[in-house]
């Protein structure tokens, strides 16, 4: 046991109110009970405690309940009041304790308290030192005594007299008051608010908080009325009482005011306390604090009528945070005197616990407000409460976070679609907008604008990573999907800030500039399979095979820009099924009956008219290679502009094949954005990689090129690839086997994942310089006629390498190598650049795109068209 | 087929790169602010003052490009204008112009 000293007079001082800002009484816990009320479902704690003289009831907030519940906190244990309140409660005086520490668990009794009663002197006579019980403990001197002699004299209080129960002290001083309680009669009770002068408690009491005893008719309320800035001292909160009982379980029902004579309103300035302390046991309370966001006044209906709401939020200078409600003739009131990023004061609301499927607060209550409630704007600026409050999670963390939990994240935007509009499932058409946020944890996670934000927050985001800027945004209340993997969506009472002037932004931006760009960010939000998602992967179409898209088990979406070369118009559409199944035609290809009505097996109904849907292949080509797509009835329609009933009937019925050929040679050739969905899948035992168009859209040139200059610009920023300049080569050509001599090569091998701007994520990719050691024989395939070369590269131990593109001899090679078997040795490569041309070739494809008029291009030069010899 | 004239190739300029070719032949989009006699002054894709002389009233707010020698450090002596229309992007055309005039110099030149 610990000699730990109870802080003497602290029951009594408590109750006077006489503590000073910063003390924290030590004191014994007498008795732990807990209660339920019947107001609500949660538990609550209710102690006595004492100072080993004293003792005085009390609550305990629940956010302490814990403390209780494992043991720590138990009868008799010491603890150090950190935060605490004293309120009375129908004319009972009750400690409402917000904070605490349990300095010693287990102890033994200190002491004989009594209950306190700072009315009646005589009977709270405190034990003297001697009589307690632990000698060891030092107890509350005979310093009680002389605090009653203090309170009856020295303070200026009004005892009541008649209203006290007999257990009460018979004073009948009527002594003068605080000019604040002035003019106040009744009955002749003159009571105060004085905590000096409030009846106390019975001396045993058996129910604890809150029991009135039949004779205080009045006196609980007009005590309640006035507060008095003296008495209170250096207490934060004014000790109040709330407008109604809080525990009617032991309590009778409040008593009339009966004897009301001219009531002296308090002028006292309002005292403001925290909102950490708002509780529904608080009487008259004040806060002040500044608006965080507003909602909207929404209209609503329901089997009880019909009604309007709106709601804001508060942040204090403490950090405390709650959500104010009002209804109806309250909520038009309010509505316009209610403005984002002002202070106010706010009093005499109500406390209710809070809704939490609406409010993600940190707060269990929620503030209503009533007709008599009171909201007076701050004209001065209180610089001590902060405009807003976050509490950033890092995304990788965000994966870990429950479904529909809310979070505030910032991060960089690194890249956004554009918005687009979604039909609910409620028929209600709205925007929604995807974007890809990036942060220092290294993960990156999908987030989804809706609604308005797509309008405002979301095209200026647009604009700005159109224009290559990736900027900081941060969300607040935004709520976690588990949607793909893990997302995070804007609710209602979401708030964006794009590059707000915040620390973590700062730092976001720092880190974001020194590696976050080049580091490859691994998103917690997986593709998803839906099919109206826009994807702004961009691919090049060789990327579908080198890259093996399509050959995990979800389907890869990729966006690329190719031109239609060819479009196969033998059964460019089926015959569909038009029967609604739920709320999607069946689409199920239909069988000819024979007789002109048309059969569905699924349905297995037959009709007489038949839905003709687009089932169009064909191919597309960019510069790097060509594919074969399909296209179903949306994508067909939007590339042919005309549907697949009216291109069917012009070539079956009215068999007008110069019409027919005219519409499918207009598109040919003719550049576009494709989304592709890309997918494995097996055709009778055989694996094919299948594109289909999801989407077709004509290039925007305005767009293509704001999109190609980022990518020039990554281009440029990127570690620049080290070039070597050793050139001795023994020459040779295209044309025929030449022997080799030695072959040098320079080995700057570095990893590059990111080449020129196109995504080559392959495993191991590296970048060689080599020379190219012998040219074999020309090789002429089918569309181009190419050299191979053989590249050897000594040094590094990797063998032959074939080498397939349009090359230059005697030239040095920025070889891209895939390493593709284990013991490292090259087995595929491709030249996306050779040196010896042009320094910048490696962004001669890009640039070359974004050149509206034609410019000076030196041409490449075929292997075939140089001859040397050595 | 007439062959393209490359004897000459024009620089593609904003205000300000326009003062590196002084007495080249430069061509540069602008956007029409007024037309006085005979002279066009518009706003150049990097937001910069050019005056073309020589060259025939545009509407207002028209994106024209300009092709001719530059003669000044903010004008040219148009010899051949086209009217782009309304719609125009100049952040894209400005992002050319430092490309062809920075980096990729020679591929232009």
């Amino acid at each position: 046991m610990a000699a730990v000293d109870l802080t003497r007079g602290a029951i009594a001082a408590i109750s006077e109110g006489r503590v000073k800002d910063g003390v924290k009484p030590v004191v014994q816990v007498w008795e732990v009970k807990l209660v339920n009320t019947q107001q609500s479902t949660t538990e609550r704690y209710r102690m006595l405690l004492s100072d080993g003289a004293h003792m005085q009831q009390a609550m305990l907030a629940t956010q302490m309940n814990g403390l209780v519940k494992l043991g720590t906190l138990q009868k008799h244990s010491i603890v150090r009041l950190d935060e605490f309140i004293c309120n009375v409660i129908q004319n009972r005086r009750i400690i409402i304790i917000i904070n605490l520490e349990v300095l010693v668990s287990n102890s033994n009794a200190i002491g004989e308290p009594k209950l306190y009663d700072n009315g009646s002197a005589s009977q709270n006579r405190v034990p003297s030192p001697a009589q307690s019980t632990s000698a060891d403990q030092p107890v509350i001197a005979a310093e009680n005594p002389q605090n009653y002699g203090g309170i009856h004299s020295s303070t200026p209080n009004i005892v009541q007299n008649v209203t006290r129960g007999p257990s009460l002290s018979p004073a009948t001083e009527a002594v003068t008051t605080n000019s604040s309680f002035a003019g106040y009669y009744g009955n002749g009770v003159m009571s105060s608010r004085n905590t000096n002068s409030v009846p106390s408690e019975h001396p045993k009491s058996e129910q604890g908080v809150g029991r009135i005893s039949e004779s205080h008719p009045n006196s609980g309320y007009q005590n309640q009325r006035l507060s008095s800035p003296a008495s209170v001292g250096a207490f934060r909160p004014p000790a109040s009482s709330y407008g109604h009982p809080v525990q009617p379980a032991y309590q009778q029902p409040p008593p009339m005011y009966t004897n009301r004579g001219p009531i002296a309103k308090n002028e006292a300035p309002a005292r403001i306390i925290p909102i950490a302390a708002l509780n529904p046991y608080q009487g008259r309370w004040t806060i002040k604090a500044r608006v965080t966001t507003k909602g909207e006044l929404r209209r609503y209906s329901n089997p009880r009528g019909e009604g309007k709401v709106f709601s804001f939020d508060l942040l204090d200078s403490d950090g405390g945070e709650i959500r104010v409600t009002c209804f109806n003739m309250v909520a038009d009131q309010f509505y316009d005197q209610i403005e984002v990023g002002k202070v106010y004061l706010i009093s005499k609301g109500s406390l209710k616990p809070a809704r939490k499927s609406f409010n993600h607060l940190n707060n269990e209550y929620e503030i209503f407000l009533e007709s008599q409630s009171v909201i007076q704007p701050c004209s001065e600026e209180d610089n001590t409460i902060p405009r807003q409050q976050f509490n950033f999670r890092p995304v990788n963390e965000v994966e870990g976070l429950e479904n529909n939990s809310m979070v505030d994240v910032i991060g960089i935007v690194v890249s956004i679609n554009p918005s687009a509009s979604i039909t609910r499932k409620n028929g209600t058409e709205t925007n929604k907008q995807t974007l890809q946020l990036k942060d220092m944890s290294g993960r990156s996670v999908e987030v989804t604008f809706w609604g308005n934000f797509c309008s405002t927050e979301g095209q200026q985001l647009q604009r700005m990573c159109d224009s290559g800027v990736y900027p900081v945004l941060a969300i607040k209340a935004g709520r976690v999907s588990d949607f793909s993997g893990k997302s995070i969506g804007t609710i209602g009472s979401s708030q964006l800030f794009i590059n707000p002037d915040f620390p973590e932004a700062h730092r976001l931006k720092d880190w974001y500039n020194r590696e976050g760009k080049n580091m490859s960010a691994l998103s917690i939000s997986r593709d998803t399979t839906t099919m109206s998602r826009n994807d702004v992967v961009r691919k090049t179409l060789s990327q579908i095979k080198d890259e093996g898209l399509g050959r995990s088990e979800k389907p890869d979406w990729i966006t690329v820009k190719a031109t239609i070369t060819f479009v196969k118009v033998d059964n460019f559409c089926y015959t569909a099924c038009p029967l609604m199944v739920g709320d999607r035609p069946c689409n199920k290809k239909v069988n000819n009956n024979g007789d002109g009505t048309w059969h569905c097996d699924r349905c297995d109904q037959s009709f007489p008219e038949c839905d003709y849907r687009y089932l169009l292949q064909f191919q597309i080509q960019d510069h790097t290679g060509m594919t074969w797509v399909t296209a179903f009835q949306e994508g067909g329609e939007e590339i042919l502009g005309v549907t697949a009933k009216e291109l069917y009937l012009l070539k079956y019925q009215e068999q007008d094949d110069l019409k027919f050929a005219e519409i499918i040679r207009r598109v040919l050739f003719h550049q576009h954005l494709f989304k592709l969905k890309v997918k494995e899948e097996t055709f009778s035992d055989e694996q094919r990689v299948k594109s289909t168009i999801v989407k077709a859209e004509k290039v925007n040139p305005s767009s293509e090129s704001r999109y190609l200059l980022g990518l020039i610009e990554k281009l440029l920023t990127e570690d620049p690839i080290v070039v070597s300049g050793m050139q001795t080569f023994a020459s040779t050509s295209g044309m025929s086997t030449v022997a080799y001599g030695m072959v040098e090569s320079n080995n700057s091998v570095h990893s590059v994942t990111n080449n020129f701007g196109i995504n080559n994520i392959t495993l191991s990719t590296t970048v060689q310089e080599v020379q190219i050691a012998r040219v074999n024989p020309l090789e002429v395939d089918s569309q181009t006629v190419v050299p191979t070369f053989v590249l050897n590269a000594n040094n590094l131990g990797i063998g032959p390498v074939n080498v397939r593109d349009k090359v230059l001899p005697h030239q040095h090679m920025e070889v891209v190598v895939h390493q593709e078997d284990t013991t490292g040795n090259m087995v595929g490569s491709e030249i996306l650049s050779a040196t010896g041309l042009l320094p910048e070739a490696c962004s001669l494809i890009v640039v070359c795109e974004m050149l509206v008029l034609i410019a000076f291009i030196p041409t490449v030069m075929l292997g075939s068209t140089s001859v040397s010899a050595n | 087929m007439m062959r393209m004239d490359t004897s000459s190739p024009a620089v593609f300029v904003n205000a300000e790169i326009l003062k590196m070719y002084l007495g080249r032949r430069v061509r540069a989009v602008i956007q029409v602010m007024r037309n006085d006699a005979g002279v066009i002054v518009g706003q150049s894709t990097d937001g910069n003052q050019i005056t073309v002389k020589g060259a025939q009233a545009f509407p207002p707010a028209h994106f024209v490009e300009v092709i001719g020698i530059a003669d000044g450090s903010q004008s040219i002596r148009a010899e051949i204008c086209t009217d782009f229309g309304e719609s125009f992007d100049m952040t894209a055309y400005n992002g050319l112009c430092q490309l062809a005039n920075g980096k990729f110099k020679n591929l232009f030149l």
